[in-house]
């Protein structure tokens, strides 16, 4: 005689998306991080796959206690692959704890890098920028525009990962990790970054001199008779890029960069040679 | 400006919304309220003018755009900087490079309150492993969302509102006395603190060449005077169209070399 299989509802995997959308870091910890956001998510799924059975329910939410830590919203795709490997599990396959443990663990950490890098080291800095160019104008829009620039993009791919994950498993994740489009997006990603990232600097960061410097009978005002014509904004760009290279080659901490700013900008604004 | 007892609650909640992963708003909400570029504009409109809130707010989340939450030990706290720093800077009435450097410090201070909420946690999880051990879901759901955000509330909301209510008046003491030649040291001081933000974010993204993206962006801005939307798109269109060409040259060589093996193989 066959057995009944157990076969989550739409519902259900929504339901758990959006628990996790919601609640992932509800309880963000120094010890296991995103651990009891994984089970809050899936809070409704033990008495969908093991109704009345409280000792395999136990089980599962002892085992999605484990350190997890990930992009929520790229790492969904995790999520929703755990949630079809349980089914899956609860419909007799011989899935132990140990595969569905290294999985989560395995598959965490690339697509936090790959997660990140696009979230927040690249679609953020845009959307930012693009705000911070309207509201420093004195319009309270520019908050608005980089909010939905951030929920349109960011909720359509944490829904789409995740059911991804949900529908195509294991193989799916690690055709999407390995495929060159990836590579592509990110790099695609980086480009665009980096130019909007030049355009702040030129608007945002800035330094002008007021001294003036006496050449014989003429007087030369530092700035505009001399920087300006050398590069505009030179001297901006030349305090990023000292910046980045005290953070980047010298391996220094962004505080003790930053001390070294305040300090920089401590003498030059007391001796009036920016100001 | 003073700030009265009501106006220091509500901003020290929207510090407590903005702090990363409050689950009201959802995860990414949270990181949205979290930028001074939001948090300003809605503490200025809970201080009555939410127009200087966004000009100060913006000035406060430059240093703070590469901010990035990943794992345990952010080095700063941009939610800090955009909630107290804007009300302390609008109750001073500082212009909004001199809001950055006095934003800058009191993000500094934000980390404190992140590593308490982080530490207070373990005990949740514990509680949530005895949960797990019962198999009582309910229990396991309790102290996975009502515990620490009641902490979390706590550690965040009273803090902000105490500094609000009680800061305000000694910060514009002290901005008081620094008239002159000292603010005019701090706005340049805040002039320069963009730069590590920046920085930051291309030390984050940095593959080789890629400071020529950066520096053509800096040229666009400064000698054509374009605006962030357009240098924005621009940079888009050319970075599918040389990425995409780049793809498609590998691909080619990949095929070439596979063609001359297939050669070889017949000589």
């Amino acid at each position: 005689m066959e057995e009944q299989r157990v076969k989550l509802s739409k519902r259900d995997v929504l339901k758990a998306f959006w628990k996790w959308t919601f609640f992932s870091h509800s309880n963000y910890n120094y010890e296991r991080l995103q651990a009891s956001g994984v089970l809050q998510s899936m809070s409704h799924i033990p008495e969908k796959l093991y109704p009345g059975d409280k000792e395999e329910q136990k089980k599962f939410m002892q085992r999605h206690m484990s350190f997890y830590n990930t992009e929520p919203h790229f790492g969904g795709i995790i999520n929703g692959m755990v949630l079809a490997m349980e089914e899956e599990r609860a419909n007799g396959a011989s899935i132990d704890d140990d595969a569905i443990n290294s999985i989560k663990t395995g598959l965490m950490g690339p697509i936090a890098g790959i997660g990140d890098t696009l979230w927040q080291g690249t679609l953020q800095p845009i959307a930012l920028a693009v705000g911070i160019s309207i509201a420093a104008g004195g319009n309270v829009i520019g908050a608005l525009v980089f909010a939905l620039i951030m929920i349109g993009v960011m909720l359509p791919i944490g829904y789409f990962m995740y059911m991804k994950g949900y529908t195509t498993g294991k193989t799916g994740v690690e055709a999407i990790l390995s495929g060159g489009k990836m590579k592509q997006i990110i790099q695609a990603a980086s480009i665009m970054g980096a130019t909007v990232l030049g355009s702040l600097t030129a608007n945002y960061v800035t330094a002008k001199s007021t001294m003036n410097i006496s050449v014989g009978s003429s007087t030369l005002a530092l700035q505009t008779d001399i920087l300006d014509k050398l590069l505009l904004g030179g001297v901006p760009l030349g305090i990023t890029l000292l910046t980045l290279y005290l953070l980047k080659n010298k391996k220094m901490k962004s505080t003790t960069v930053m001390l070294i700013l305040v300090i920089i900008g401590l003498i030059c604004g007391a001796t009036g040679i920016l100001g | 400006m003073s700030i009265s007892i009501i106006q220091a609650i509500l901003i020290g909640l929207v510090y407590y919304l903005g702090i990363n992963g409050t689950p009201w708003t959802t995860l990414l909400g949270s990181t949205i309220l979290q930028k001074p570029l939001v948090a300003g504009v809605i503490v200025g409109f809970i201080l009555g003018d939410p127009v200087q809130g966004a000009i100060i707010g913006a000035a406060i989340q430059l240093p703070f755009i590469a901010y990035i939450s990943a794992g345990g030990a952010p080095p700063t706290d941009p939610g800090l900087a955009g909630t107290l720093g804007t009300a302390l800077a609008m109750a001073a009435g500082v212009k909004p490079e001199a809001a950055i450097a006095m934003a800058v410090p009191i993000g500094l201070l934000g980390t404190i309150i992140w590593v308490l909420h982080m530490t207070i946690d373990v005990f949740f999880v514990h509680a949530i492993d005895r949960a797990a051990d019962e198999g009582n879901m309910k229990k396991a759901v309790f102290y996975h969302v009502a515990m620490p955000q009641l902490v979390t509330l706590l550690l965040g909301a009273i803090p902000v509102a105490l500094g609000c209510y009680f800061g305000s008046g000694v910060v514009t003491d002290i901005i008081g006395l620094l008239q002159g030649r000292p603010l005019q040291t701090l706005e340049v001081i805040g002039g320069l603190l963009p730069a590590i933000g920046i920085a930051m974010n291309l030390r984050a993204i940095s593959k080789p060449g890629i400071l020529m993206w950066y520096v053509l962006g800096f040229i666009l801005a400064v000698y054509l005077g374009l605006q962030t939307m357009p240098i924005a798109i621009i940079a888009g269109i050319v970075a599918y169209l040389y990425t995409d060409l780049i793809a498609k040259t590998e691909e080619k060589t990949v095929a070439l070399e596979s063609s001359e093996d297939l050669d070889e193989d017949f000589i």
